[in-house]
């Protein structure tokens, strides 16, 4: 055994002890988070993320450019680190190789396969510094990223490869029997380049390739701890841990304990958090795509989600490093950090969460903080004070009498379940009209012309009437669980009472609300969106629908409303529902549809708030759908449906909004 | 400064109401309850002082039935210290029956400010606050719409029919709030949990003898169902008639 | 035989219509139960002037009190002059509800330790009693009451009684004030007449609002001269206008903005969406000027007129500024 093997063998096992103690201080800090946040339920869920997200990039390839250029990266780093093994079992037992415990095609597949990802990890790289220095791709950019700290990182890469290209061709200068010009082909390629050096200066080269590329693998190791790169690490453990893609439902907010006697309401630092929010801060590389989805900020206000995870990362590490805690007690996350503004910013869409190629939950953090300002500070929007008023004294963010929630029916001979419990009878299904159904004179419209569709499809369905009440989602979107809470608790009351099994509801809030977040209070319905419903009718031919074709061809693009498309995965039942009712439609696609629909400004409580710095949201959807020269836009939401009217017929009085009831009740035949 | 805020419990108005079965009270079947909104206006403007100045209390003061306690409660969670219920269980009307048993409390109370909403929604006599600076013969600003002090003096705003006067007296004194003074907060969580650990007194109230009776309430006659005068231009003579003969807002 | 009592308001030395309903209200209730209608003015030296218009109106007896204390408001020594006056022989003494009247007639009635019956829309004298709606709730309940002491407090509320002429002797009376009326502990230091301020939309009994069928910004002048029209109007918007900048977000009516309640609220090429609805549908009287007549704002109003609100927002300011002075 050589001095330089005893010499590596004490820098490699110091290395991974200084790394083993790097994991056991961020895991330390991990800690300072709520740790009842249990990850370990339905694994093979998580399991199927981890390899559908984790290993085989699902979110990484959205950016088509982006996507196979970090899964260059990913992928090779994977296979070379098979080989970075090989190398450094190699520097601590002299004449290491794998390729005794190989058949030979095997170790070759393995050979070749080092030397062609290390070509294709440079390529990568390459193609990321032109991304970020020349071609300064937007979303890379931003004031709260670290640019110098990718640089490094993508240097390093390519050092890594371009040293283990040279010891690998210097090894073969220095001993040409050992030549494996098919199992190495690039590093072949080099040693052609220096064929000329004697074999003993090659072996000289050799020994200091060698020993660079080992010292830059051994501090990799450990510079990641101190990086955004701490991503390598935490990235495929935080799919694996994260909700963001089942287990569960989509989106659902934690419920909180307002029983107990709570300190802190919500999050106002980083130990009010879970624990899981803070390796979200670890598994973010800074890349950008959240914040370049987040309609708030690409319409121009303050918020950016990718801010909020640095943030909460940078607050973590601040916090944790100092040793005496009241020296950093004064700049607390929320205020410290993250401004009220950028909060109130968010409209929940989710299309930060859904964007996140390592399974980053921001939203969850916007939400406790959300909690903390209203339930410990009462700090909020004051317009919407009205609406939490509201909610609590009439049951409806509107201040209408509540005894009026059923008159849209009036004259329809709807029954109410009290009418129907009356007489003994039970409904097939109970229709939760919502308050934008019950009060909103357009909603309205969407309402009637569901009920019709029943109706006409001989449903049996009975509506609460005033013993609805709203749903409490803008209430805990906004903030206030405790309101939420009340509400929610009075409706499944409500419910029970009535042994209520099947609701069917044209609001993807009440929708998403009612079936899955109302578990956590104990009550568990199947809920049915108006558009799966409408849909499945169509399809086993219950509506009676006009079938003859007339009129000019019309040209609908249905927007997706961000309950019902990303928080519940429902995007083909509204168009079918569309192609269904009207045969010779042209359906054609907005750029941003489906899981990537812009959201249309009103949801997380936005309805209740103004809308003041930068372009409206709504403004910013409603051109796009009139971008794609429709002449109806389609929706399936009342609150949508408010944001787009209002800012689609201000600019083309020609082109109509509707929901895909009234499109369905359109055809019906009279 | 030690303040008492008069608040009274009233039931949202934002429905349709019902009469009760006995001619002279609402049917409160389904109905919300909350403090009357011009008392929340006066509770957010004491709390204000409390908080300028540093220093003082806030006392609540509700009569009424046990479920004057919630409305107390709730002013609590605002930031009130106390509160004391004058029980009585039987409605009362008149103003001055009222104000008889405020002044009775209060008299005792040492209080520096005793403010009071202009008027309480519901009955909407704008009356007791006037009536109770009366009975304890303190100096009374009503309806003011900003609140300052200068040393021992109070000075206030009152809004009058588009104009506005100036209006000062010395402390003690009693103050009716308008709306404008300041947007009542809203309880956060923490105020609602602290709330209930707050001490709330019960006492009987000295409810005075009744200047008048209450005889019936009643539904005014429905709002003409709405209608379109005309269209177009020509209509608009017939509006400027109606609106001057028959809404009389003209 | 009782007498009736009125008193007469005033305000920077002017005598408001206040004062003539009330006396009218006086006049009406003496013609039928008998007895003299007795007036008190109160003001800086020359108030007396007035006389002539409440004798017009059905004033017996103008009682005059003038002092250059009562120059302002002066509600301390106006509650104990009217206190020790009325202690002697009335029947019943007419206040208007309005905001002096609301802060005078309580004063009175509680020195008195007599009923008062406030913001009185409808009153009835017979035998010992006086009935009386007052309207409560918002003006979602009626309610009446019987009351018996004498004398009988009633303040009314404004426009409930129409002035009218009843013309009478008049006779002025000058009479000093109860104690030092310089020595009142509240004192009014200013009465800011009009005062050029922008009404408040809270507080303005009349409000025209404007909504996207006025098209462009530069047409909110026709909103904003009708509310000269009215002179005690404010300005309004909608969510949409105040989104597009047409208009300050201070001036949004709705949900996300004021709620009011005037008596009356004129919308101007407004559609009538939820959010608007709700911060507004609680006004008194409701008119709206829309082209489209399926508009759920017509389903709120009273009065409705369809058509061109550029067209037809001039013609209504021309209307109402004849209509007012003609009042």
């Amino acid at each position: 055994m050589s001095a330089g093997h005893v010499l590596f063998t004490i820098l490699f096992v110091c290395a991974l002890g200084f790394f083993a103690a790097n994991i056991q201080r961020l895991i330390g800090e991990l800690q300072l988070g709520h740790t009842d946040d249990a990850r370990w339920n339905d694994l093979p869920t998580r399991f199927g993320n981890f390899l559908r997200i984790g290993i085989f990039q699902e979110k990484i390839f959205r950016d088509s450019i982006a996507g196979p250029m970090h899964a260059a990266i990913f992928w090779g780093f994977g296979i070379l680190t098979l080989g970075t093994i090989e190398f450094l079992l190699g520097g601590v037992i002299p004449g290491f190789s794998f390729q005794p415990y190989f058949i030979a095609p095997v170790y070759a597949f393995f050979a070749l396969n080092q030397d062609v990802w290390a070509a294709l990890v440079i390529a990568a790289v390459g193609m990321a510094l032109f991304r970020r220095l020349t071609k300064r791709v937007k979303r890379l950019q931003g004031a709260e990223t670290h640019p110098n700290d990718p640089l490094l990182i993508l240097s390093w890469i390519a050092a890594l490869m371009i040293t283990m290209f040279a010891y690998e061709a210097f090894e073969m200068v220095a001993h040409p029997e050992t030549l494996t010009p098919m199992l190495r082909p690039i590093s072949f390629g080099v040693a052609m380049a220096f064929s000329w050096m004697s074999p003993s200066a090659a072996a000289v080269a050799h020994d200091l390739a060698w020993w660079t590329h080992g010292l830059l693998v051994l501090g990799f190791l450990n510079y990641l701890p101190y990086s955004k790169h701490l991503h390598v690490v935490a990235s495929l453990p935080n799919v694996f841990l994260s909700n963001t893609s089942g287990p569960g439902p989509k989106g659902v907010m934690k419920p909180m304990d307002l029983e107990g006697d709570l300190e802190v309401f919500g999050a106002k630092d980083v130990t009010d958090l879970s624990w899981k929010s803070l390796l979200d801060g670890f598994a973010c590389t800074e890349c950008g795509r959240c914040t370049s989805v987040c309609p708030a900020h690409t319409t121009g206000k303050l918020l950016s989600p990718r801010k909020i995870m640095i943030n909460v990362r940078e607050r973590l590490e601040s916090y944790a490093h100092a040793a005496d805690k009241s020296t950093v007690a004064d700049r607390t996350l929320l205020d410290g950090y993250i401004t009220e503004e950028e909060l109130w910013s968010c409209t929940s869409c989710g299309a930060c969460v859904q964007e996140c190629p390592v399974s980053i939950d921001q939203l969850s953090v916007i939400m406790e903080l959300r909690r903390n300002l209203v339930l410990g500070e009462s700090r909020f929007p004051e317009e919407v004070m009205p609406a939490f008023e509201s909610m609590e004294q009439r049951g409806s963010p509107w201040a209408f009498d509540p005894g009026d929630r059923g008159k849209w029916a009036e004259g329809m001979n709807i029954p109410t379940m009290a009418e129907m419990a009356e007489r003994g009878e039970r409904p097939e299904v109970l229709y939760w009209v919502g308050c934008m159904g019950s009060f909103d004179d357009r909603a309205k419209k969407t309402t009637v012309a569901f009920a019709q569709i029943m109706q006409a499809s001989g449903v049996k369905f009975a509506i609460l009437g005033q013993e609805e009440k709203c749903n409490g989602d803008p209430a805990r979107r906004m903030g206030n669980e405790y309101l939420y809470q009340m509400l929610a608790k009075d409706n499944i009351e409500t419910l029970d009472k009535y042994g209520v099994r099947t609701i069917v509801t044209a609001c993807p809030h009440c929708f998403h609300q009612i079936g899955n977040e109302f578990p956590q209070f104990g009550g568990n319905y199947d809920v049915v969106h108006h558009s799966t419903f409408i849909e499945s009718l169509l399809a086993q031919g219950r509506v009676p629908i006009v079938q003859e074709l007339h009129g000019p061809v019309r040209t609908f693009t249905y927007h997706d409303s961000c309950y019902l498309g990303r928080y519940n995965d429902v995007y083909d039942a509204p168009r079918e529902t569309l192609r269904r009712a009207l045969p010779v439609i042209n359906l054609v696609e907005m750029p941003r549809s489906k899981d990537k629909g812009l959201c249309c400004g009103a949801g997380g409580g936005r309805m209740f708030m103004e809308e003041t710095v930068g372009k409206r949201i709504n403004v910013e959807r409603a051109e796009e759908a009139l971008a794609t020269g429709a002449d109806a836009i389609a929706v399936a939401c009342p609150f949508c449906m408010t944001m787009m009217a209002d800012s689609v017929t201000s600019r083309d009085a020609n082109v109509q909004v509707y929901d895909i009831a009234e499109v369905v009740a359109g055809q019906l035949r009279t | 400064m030690k303040i008492a805020v008069c608040i009274k419990r009233v039931p949202d108005m934002d429905v349709r109401f019902k009469i009760g079965a006995n001619g002279t009270s609402v049917d409160e079947a389904g109905l919300k309850f909350d403090i009357s909104d011009f008392d929340g206006y006066a509770v957010e403007a004491a709390l204000q002082i409390k908080e300028k100045a540093n220093a003082g209390e806030v006392v609540v003061i509700s009569l009424g039935a046990d479920n004057v306690q919630e409305t107390l409660r709730k002013a609590m969670s605002m930031g009130a210290d106390r509160a004391v219920q004058l029980k009585h269980d039987a409605p009362v009307f008149d103003s001055f029956a009222i104000a008889t048993a405020l002044a009775a409390e209060l008299s005792t109370g040492g209080y520096d400010l005793v403010m009071f909403g202009r008027m309480s929604i519901d009955t909407a006599n704008q009356a007791t606050g006037t009536m109770v600076a009366e009975l304890l013969g303190l100096p009374i600003i009503t309806a003011i719409s900003k609140l300052d002090f200068d040393g021992g003096t109070v000075k206030a705003r009152r809004e009058l029919e588009g104009s506005y006067e100036l209006v000062e007296c010395p402390l003690p004194a009693i103050v009716t709030i308008d709306e404008g003074i300041a947007r009542p907060r809203y309880p956060s969580l923490k105020g609602i949990m602290a709330a209930k650990k707050k001490p709330l007194e019960t006492k009987p109230a000295q409810v005075g003898e009744q200047r008048y009776t209450l005889d019936k309430m009643e539904l005014p006659a429905e709002r003409a169902a709405g209608r379109i005068v005309g269209e177009g231009k020509d209509a608009v003579p017939e509006l400027v008639r109606l609106l001057k003969e028959e809404a009389k807002v003209l | 035989m009782s007498n009736i009592f009125a008193f007469a308001e005033t305000r920077g030395g002017e005598l408001r219509r206040a004062a003539l309903e009330a006396v009218t209200a006086a006049r009406q209730t003496a013609d039928q139960i008998g007895g003299e209608v007795r007036v008190l003015i109160a003001g800086a030296p020359g108030i007396a002037v007035h006389a002539a218009k409440l004798a017009a109106h059905g004033a017996d007896i103008v009682l005059v009190v003038e002092h250059d204390a009562f120059t302002h408001y002066n509600p301390e020594a106006l509650a104990s002059t009217l206190a020790a006056g009325l202690a002697n022989n009335y029947r019943a003494a007419f206040f208007s509800a309005s905001a002096q009247g609301k802060d005078l007639a309580p004063r009175v009635a509680a020195k008195l330790k007599v009923g008062l019956a406030s913001d009185v829309t409808e009153f009835a004298f017979s035998g010992d009693a006086v009935v009386a709606k007052h309207p409560g709730y918002t003006g979602k309940i009626v309610q009446t009451l019987t009351l018996k002491a004498t004398p009988a407090i009633i303040s009314l509320r404004p426009g409930a009684v129409l002035p009218k002429e009843s013309p009478k002797a008049g006779t002025v009376q000058n009479i000093p004030s109860a104690g030092d009326p310089a020595a009142s502990r509240v004192v009014v230091t200013d009465t800011v007449v009009g005062g050029g301020a922008k009404l408040d939309l809270g507080e303005a009994p009349v409000i025209i609002s404007g909504g996207r069928g006025l098209k462009e910004a530069a047409n909110f002048t026709l909103v904003e001269d009708l509310a000269a029209a009215f002179g005690n109007a404010a300005v309004g918007a909608t969510r949409a206008v105040t989104d597009e900048g047409w208009r300050p977000h201070s001036d949004q009516i709705g949900q996300t903005g004021r709620l009011v309640s005037p008596d009356l609220y004129v919308a101007c090429g407004i559609s009538g969406a939820i959010q608007h609805l709700a911060g507004m549908r609680t006004s008194k009287t409701i008119v709206a000027i829309n082209k489209d007549k399926e508009a759920p704002i017509f389903k709120i109003a009273d009065y409705g007129i369809v058509g061109d609100v550029l067209e037809i927002l001039p013609v209504l300011t021309e209307a109402v500024k004849a209509a007012k002075q003609g009042a």
